[in-house]
């Protein structure tokens, strides 16, 4: 099982190449794929998003990340990420921790999908936003 | 004398110029001073030493010679130093760039010289002297730093603190008091102290002052401010040698309206700001260097704030401006920030009750109004408290949609923004003091412009300058003339056959200052008419001098002027079908039709809101960044100093969203741009700090057959404490009016 493999997860040395580190990210997605069932398991998740959802959103989450092109930083990033998906694991969160991240996302709840500010200025869009943008 | 004692002395004092650039100096100064000092040829020759390092006067003061040969020189620990007869050695000692403490001695205020904290060393003087109070003389040998000095400053510290209560942790003067910090610097670390304390009554000075008596040191500053500045002769010294205190000597409040000036000359917190009491400590607060705009004069200020809230508001030196003081409504209106403020669009429903909504629905139902409606029914009200940008924004908008009855409040319906000489004060508001002659004419500078008002009183102070008034019974601080309340006067003077003309007549450079409230006359050109005729009479317009002036009220009233907001008809309230009150509260709209919409876009919800339709929230000036230009035609610009409330923008981004929502987009999105459209109109209003005069004087205007009315001038200011939005939704402001109007 995944999640048995990453309670003895180590940090490993650090990546020589960018070769080297893209192949961990890639086998850190992976990891986190193969979790996904236990989490929708332990968090009682199956009423409000789908392994696939989930399975986005992870990978949205590497992508934001996708112009580091420094071994160290793609080693630090992976190292957040296994630490973030360890918490998750071990169920050191709760479920609307998962439920506020990855399910809903950054929009909030109410989510704004009318067409109407479509050929608005930014000016507009700004001024709708805050006072301060 | 003998030759190789000569000559051991001259090694001697060689061998110090060698050695002299070193750390060494100061001990080879202190400890061989005594021998050197008794002999005139070797203190001149270590007067003459160019070791020591330059200085630069206290707070990168100059010295102004008004003549040349009236120069002395003195000596101030060794460094020669220039300065004009009269001076004082204290002086002396700053231009040498030596601060020397002190708690009486204020450069405002007349010298008392009773604390003897400034006591310094004089050569050949039997003992130290209290240098605020003597005069340097040339060739004056001035020592600050010899241990004499140091003792003496030592030993008034002890006295001083021998009365002074230990309560530094629970007073509100606790991290800018002058005694704390010199007791830190000057004082003994030990004390003899044995006795008891002594304790004194404190006094109620009103709501503004909070007094803790038993911490005066007596220095007078109050009292001196008091009786020269604000003109008030309510504080006064009362008893002798222990017994003596600062009061009222009867119970009574202190009724100036500059009164919270004592709080920042007070060097302990014997008085403090009672608003203020208990609620921040200086040193956690965020300083942002502003403009208040509650009445014309824009006088300089910092706003103290802490996180979301502005805590205090204190003065900034503006020598052309303020000086060093504020009136109490600029220091103590802040409290009205808080309150009554509009924090989300709102729409009237049809049950007449305010619906808070979007800004998307509010702007697209304002846009959806303003297009249905004839553009000569549009009217465009700016407010008094409006920034220049945003007056801008509005004018273009209206001007977009077809409309151009726009005006600022205040200007009246006919108000004459072609000569610029006609609506600012020409002289300046420091010119007022080389005037000998005021003729005041429908104004009272006390309540509608205390900083203009305080000028006056200095001129009228210094010079005895003749000061005749025109205008209802009004309260005045220095010696005045009324000679009439209603404008015949003016025709009276204007035609020589008043006494006061010949007081006119005789002056080198008089000054008359119209009242702003002249502007909403009937006869107003009349009025002015009569005031140029008056100025060209008595010579007050020549090329050198310029004294025909306009007092204005509001903040944004210069810079409308400057910007063009003219209304196209004078009646168009009466027709208007769509108003927008752009902070416009104190606007008569009891001529508007029942069926006009009004939009209320504003920060308080005060006499504007009670007929809006739309309220569009806006941000105060203590939020924004904006220009205003103050009665002397000064620009000068507020900076946001503490976050927007509630869901409120800033006024021009509200005027160009609506714009945008409206289909009739202005072309300016940023405040630079928006700038640069200003540039177009009024370029003076980006020259910031600087006063612009006017280029034109007013002799090029038409003939008036226009004849003054018997009507009495009224007052343009009805409360001192309650001209705005602001000031009327402060707390403080409303226990002032209620216990200090007169």
């Amino acid at each position: 099982m995944a999640h048995i493999m990453l309670k003895k997860l180590k940090v490993p040395a650090n990546s020589g190449s960018l070769e080297e580190a893209r192949s961990r990210t890639f086998e850190f997605f992976r990891m986190c794929c193969r979790s996904i069932p236990h989490i929708m398991e332990i968090y009682n998740l199956y009423d409000v998003v789908t392994p696939s959802q989930l399975r986005s959103a992870a990978a949205a989450e590497v992508r934001k990340n996708s112009n580091v092109t420094n071994p160290k930083v793609i080693d630090m990033l992976l190292f957040k990420g296994t630490e973030e998906l360890m918490n998750i694991v071990n169920q050191s969160k709760q479920r609307h921790h998962i439920v506020g991240q990855y399910v809903v996302g950054n929009q909030g709840l109410v989510q704004d999908l009318a067409a109407k500010d479509q050929d608005t200025s930014n000016f507009l869009k700004n001024f709708y936003g805050s006072n301060y943008s | 004398m003998g030759l190789g004692l000569l000559a051991s002395r001259t090694l001697r004092s060689s061998s110090r110029i060698f050695h002299n650039n070193g750390p060494t100096t100061h001990f080879l100064r202190t400890i061989t001073s005594t021998p050197d000092l008794n002999n005139a040829d070797a203190s001149a020759s270590a007067v003459q030493q160019p070791d020591l390092p330059p200085r630069n006067p206290v707070g990168g003061a100059r010295v102004h010679f008004p003549n040349p040969e009236d120069a002395i020189e003195v000596f101030v620990d060794g460094y020669p130093v220039k300065i004009p007869k009269g001076m004082t050695v204290l002086q002396a000692c700053e231009v040498a760039g030596v601060d020397i403490p002190r708690f009486c001695y204020h450069s405002r205020l007349s010298i008392a010289g009773n604390c003897r904290m400034c006591l310094v060393e004089v050569e050949k003087s039997p003992k130290p002297v209290a240098s605020c109070a003597m005069p340097a003389l040339p060739g004056m040998k001035i020592k600050t730093d010899t241990p004499i000095a140091k003792k003496a400053r030592e030993g008034v510290m002890e006295f001083l603190l021998m009365n002074h209560p230990l309560d530094c942790p629970i007073c509100d003067q606790g991290g800018e008091c002058d005694l704390q910090d010199q007791s830190m610097a000057f004082g003994s670390d030990r004390g003899r102290f044995t006795e008891m304390k002594r304790s004194v009554v404190d006094k109620n000075l009103g709501p503004l002052v909070k007094t803790v008596m038993t911490r005066c040191i007596q220095c007078t500053r109050c009292v001196r401010f008091a009786s020269e500045v604000a003109g008030v002769e309510d504080l006064g010294m009362l008893g002798r040698g222990s017994g003596e205190e600062i009061g009222t000597y009867v119970e009574k409040l202190m009724t100036s309206e500059l009164s919270g000036n004592v709080i920042d000359i007070c060097p302990v917190g014997a008085l403090t700001s009672k608003p203020f009491a208990f609620k921040a400590r200086n040193w956690e607060l965020k300083g942002t260097e502003s403009i208040d705009v509650t009445d014309a004069v824009g006088s300089n200020i910092r706003i103290d704030s802490r996180g979301p809230e502005v805590m205090r508001v204190v003065p900034r030196l503006n020598e052309d401006i303020n000086e060093e003081w504020i009136s109490d409504k600029t220091r103590f209106f802040y409290d009205g920030l808080k309150r009554q403020r509009l924090n989300d669009p709102m729409l009237r429903g049809p049950d007449g009750r305010f619906k808070a909504v979007t800004w998307r629905d509010a702007l697209a139902i304002v846009a959806e109004v303003m297009h249905q409606i004839k553009p000569e029914e549009i009217v465009g009200v700016a407010g008094k408290l409006s920034d220049a940008e945003s007056m801008m924004a509005l004018k273009d908008l209206l001007n977009k949609m077809g409309s151009n009855n726009i005006f600022c409040e205040g200007n009246g319906m006919h108000p004459n923004a072609d000569l610029r000489s006609g609506y600012i004060m020409n002289t300046g508001i420091s010119g007022l003091e080389k005037a000998d002659a005021f003729l005041l004419v429908g104004t009272q500078p006390r309540v509608e412009a205390a900083m203009v008002n305080a000028r006056i009183r200095k001129t009228v102070k210094a010079t005895n300058a003749k000061v005749g008034y025109v205008g209802p019974a009004a309260d005045f601080n220095y010696d005045h003339r009324h000679l009439g309340t209603d404008p015949k006067t003016l025709v009276e003077i204007a035609e020589g056959r008043h006494p006061f003309s010949s007081a006119l007549k005789n002056a080198k450079n008089p000054v008359i200052i119209v009242g702003a409230g002249v502007f909403e006359r009937e006869d107003k050109d009349a009025v002015f008419a009569a005031v140029e005729t008056i100025g060209k009479n008595n010579n007050v317009v020549r090329p050198d001098w310029n004294g025909l002036n306009v007092l204005l009220l509001n903040g944004a009233q210069a810079a409308a002027l400057d910007l063009g907001l003219v209304p196209e008809s004078d009646k168009c309230i009466e027709s208007a079908k769509f108003v927008y009150l752009m902070g416009a509260d104190d606007v008569s709209l009891d001529k508007l039709p029942d069926d006009a919409f009004v939009v209320y876009q504003g920060h308080h919800g005060d006499r504007g809101v009670y007929r809006a339709n739309v309220i569009l929230p806006a941000s105060a000036f203590t939020e924004k960044e904006g220009i205003y230009e103050n009665t002397e035609g000064c620009a000068q610009i507020t900076l946001p100093a503490v976050p927007t409330v509630g869901d409120a923008r800033d006024d021009w981004k509200i005027i160009r969203a609506l714009s945008e929502v409206a289909g009739v987009g202005l072309p300016y999105d940023s405040l630079g741009a928006i700038r640069s459209r200003i540039r177009t109109v009024a370029p003076n209003l980006l020259e910031l700090d600087e006063r612009q005069p006017a280029t034109f004087s007013t002799s090029l205007r038409p003939e008036v057959s226009q004849k003054v009315s018997e009507t009495p001038f009224t007052p343009a200011v009805e409360n001192f404490y309650m001209t705005d939005a602001i000031t009327r939704a402060s707390k403080i402001m409303a226990q002032c009016s209620a216990l200090l109007r007169k």
